[in-house]
């Protein structure tokens, strides 16, 4: 053989080399859309998952993604849709059922048999099942929360409210809305969580939304719930979303907010003028209105190798280590049992607080199968309404009951 | 006797051959992106039932289910009542403000060149961006349009513009408004300044006024174009998304929710493609009722 064509073979052999290497060093990217990448709390924590998972193994990258929760539903049913899903699937829990049952979600049942989690997380991890299979595995089951800003209450000569009439009077108090000041803070646009602003306040007057398999929306307990609502809402910020009212209270506009565990971790972060006189405590109602929040998936459509990573990032987070971050970062109880240690729960007295919340909460989300199958269906016809309980003067139980009429025929219950 | 066809010389059959050639990218091109995706429209229209799988839909039942469902809807005719409110509601002063434009820039003026690429700014803002600042500049809390309302003493508390049913519809209006209104200023301006200056010089010498100069000289010179962008301008804004998607998303309780919005809403929000073709059908229906109705006009001015 020629000298130059030795040479030629050598250098092809040389750059094949090079490339094969090249792709077998190329990494792997894991998809993770989630509207918690840029909150208080649960962003830290994600980002030192990531952090400790890609120590783990260093051919994986995971590219986090911040959707805003408002439209972040619609966006992953859209990709569902299309056949395009994420690698690593983070859903609000009340949304998961409308996803397993288009079975876009992988069973975790093979997966979590070499788990501890049956065993030690709590009855809410059973939300995860669906038609006799685990399809995910739950981050948090939590409380609602009661936050409150003791120097606007104190200059408006009102104690910290104990019922639902304190609270309203509380608010009612506390309002100068030609000063920027609002008693209450809610969502007042179109914002999935009105839906759980409104089923907040009837789940804590002790009425219901649901009536087994059928829709109680003109309850006349329902209705006087709906009306404590109005009034609540009527002092809260127009056109705010739930972000938007959260960073009003952390900055001293608004007097008092429900929301779940979650925000106590913002109030950390809160300025130096409003820090001091953040609080939290039990929500004023009867009952304490709480629920699953959001949960992770595998989606059913994806490579096998990819999958056995999605699996591993998981399984991270059921591990007693993350478990307990979780709760130390975000302030809200993990699923796990006994995720803190005494000490740490000397250490953090606001997480026996929430913990509290979480075991007396009593579910204000929806619980018939063929509702949560539809749930994101459900949320905007509700939403719809929501907006005219907040906006317009027409009796509640005018629009309760063309809601209810609505729902049964666009969302039948059974 | 018939005549007979004659035939053409090979001359002739190439030179035919060669301008069908050169027609065939655009004959494609209306195919691709005319033709097909507006069969695509039809076709998914008599598809029935919820599709949560879009490579799936040609496996969905046919039928006359979803004309039956959204053409019997209430909120169908509450969107194109929207959807017409919305459409003259922004036209007719757009074009008022657009004539009054381009009247102004068609005199001169030091700086009037400036102030030409000012006016015509709005036309170059990508329409969610507008939505953006007007959600600000209506903000219930924080607005500058309730801020200069209250301190003229037009209002005593602030209005949530965009979160209440009987403002929100006015809230998206202002900015598809200030949006539209450079197009009709950019045509008008170019169709006065084809007017010869002579015509009024000649009318200022027998006495005419300023508005009978307009109604004897400017008006006829720019009632084309302007005939014409007004049905451009109308069938724009009929069909305008952005705006609106980004500033209510339709709400609040549907009082913004136009054909175009509920379109995407039943596609996107409730997954039935059926019904959301049914209704871009029904959007297509009305485009052409438009044109059909200002076709004489438009036949008048240029054929």
């Amino acid at each position: 053989m020629k000298p130059t064509n030795v040479i030629v073979w050598l250098a092809a052999a040389f750059c094949g080399l090079f490339i094969s290497n090249a792709f077998a060093q190329k990494p792997i990217e894991l998809e993770f859309p989630s509207w918690q990448i840029e909150e208080a709390g649960a962003g830290e924590y994600w980002t030192e998952l990531i952090k400790a998972f890609e120590a783990k193994h260093p051919n994986v990258k995971i590219r986090k993604q911040q959707v805003p929760f408002r439209e972040y539903v619609d966006k992953l049913t859209v990709r569902f849709a299309g056949n395009n899903p994420p690698d690593i699937v983070h859903l609000p829990t009340r949304n998961f059922i409308a996803f397993a049952s288009q079975n876009w979600l992988s069973p975790l049942d093979a997966d979590l048999a070499s788990t501890d989690v049956k065993a030690t997380y709590t009855k809410l991890a059973d939300e995860m099942n669906y038609e006799g299979k685990t399809y995910g595995v739950l981050m948090m089951g939590y409380g609602m929360m009661f936050y409150y800003n003791e120097k606007m209450l104190s200059d408006a000569k009102v104690g910290i409210p104990k019922t639902s009439d304190e609270l309203l009077k509380a608010i009612a108090a506390t309002t100068d809305a030609n000063a920027g000041r609002f008693g209450w803070g809610a969502p007042t646009n179109e914002h999935p969580n009105v839906f759980v602003e409104i089923s907040t306040w009837v789940t804590g007057e002790g009425a219901s939304l649901f009536k087994g398999n059928q829709y109680n929306f003109t309850d006349p307990a329902v209705i006087k719930a709906v009306d404590k609502f109005r009034a609540a809402v009527k002092n809260a910020p127009k056109g705010t979303s739930s972000e938007q009212a959260r960073q009003l209270f952390i900055d001293g506009k608004i007097a008092m907010l429900r929301d779940g565990p979650w925000v106590a971790a913002a109030l950390k972060k809160a300025p130096d003028a409003t820090k001091p006189y953040l609080k939290m405590g039990m929500m004023p109602f009867a009952k304490i209105p709480g629920g699953t929040s959001n949960s992770l998936h595998i989606p059913a459509k994806i490579d096998p190798e990819k999958r056995k990573l999605v699996w591993e990032f998981i399984r991270m987070t059921t591990t007693p280590e993350w478990q307990s971050k979780f709760t130390l970062l975000t302030s809200s109880p993990a699923p796990r049992r006994n995720a803190l240690s005494p000490a740490d729960l000397a250490a953090h007295p606001e997480i026996a607080l929430v913990n509290k919340a979480a075991a007396e909460s009593v579910n204000l989300f929806p619980e018939a199968v063929a509702v949560r199958e539809n749930y994101n269906e459900f949320a905007k016809i509700f939403v719809e309404s929501g907006l005219k309980l907040i906006t317009s003067d027409r009796p509640t139980a005018d629009i309760m009951r063309d809601l209810q009429s609505e729902m049964t025929k666009r969302v039948p219950a059974k | 006797m018939t005549a007979r066809r004659k035939r053409l010389s090979p001359a002739a059959r190439r030179e035919r051959v060669f301008a069908y050639s050169l027609l065939m990218p655009a004959v494609l091109a209306v195919f691709a992106l005319i033709a097909y995706p507006m069969y695509l429209v039809f076709s998914i229209s008599f598809r029935e039932g919820k599709s949560l799988n879009f490579l799936a839909l040609d496996r969905r039942p046919l039928g006359f289910g979803n004309y039956d469902y959204v053409l019997n809807d209430s909120a169908t005719w509450h969107s194109v009542y929207v959807s017409l409110v919305y459409t003259f509601g922004t036209i007719i002063p757009a074009f008022a403000i657009g004539l009054l434009t381009a009247l102004l820039l068609n005199r001169v003026f030091p700086f009037r060149r400036w102030l030409r690429s000012l006016i015509l700014l709005p036309w170059a803002v990508p329409g969610v961006m507008v939505s953006i600042i007007f959600v600000w500049l209506f903000d219930a809390q924080f607005g500058v349009v309730n801020y200069l309302l209250r301190s003229a003493g037009l209002i005593t508390s602030d209005i949530a513009w965009y979160t209440t049913e009987s403002t929100a519809l006015f809230a998206v209006i202002v900015p598809t408004l200030w949006k539209s209104y450079p197009f009709f200023t950019l045509t008008l301006l170019a169709a006065m300044q084809s007017i010869p200056g002579h015509l009024y010089e000649a009318a200022r010498v027998d006495g005419a006024s300023m508005w009978q100069r307009f109604r004897h000289i400017t008006w006829p010179g720019i009632r084309s174009p302007a005939t014409l962008a007004l049905v451009l301008n109308g069938l724009w804004v009929f069909r305008e998304f952005d705006i609106i998607f980004a500033a209510t998303g339709g709400g609040p309780a549907k009082a913004t929710e136009t054909l175009g919005i509920r379109a995407y809403n039943e596609a996107f929000g409730y997954f039935y493609m059926g019904r959301a073709s049914v209704i871009g059908v029904l959007m297509l229906a009305i485009a052409l009722a438009a044109v059909f109705i200002a076709r004489r006009q438009l036949r008048k001015e240029f054929f």
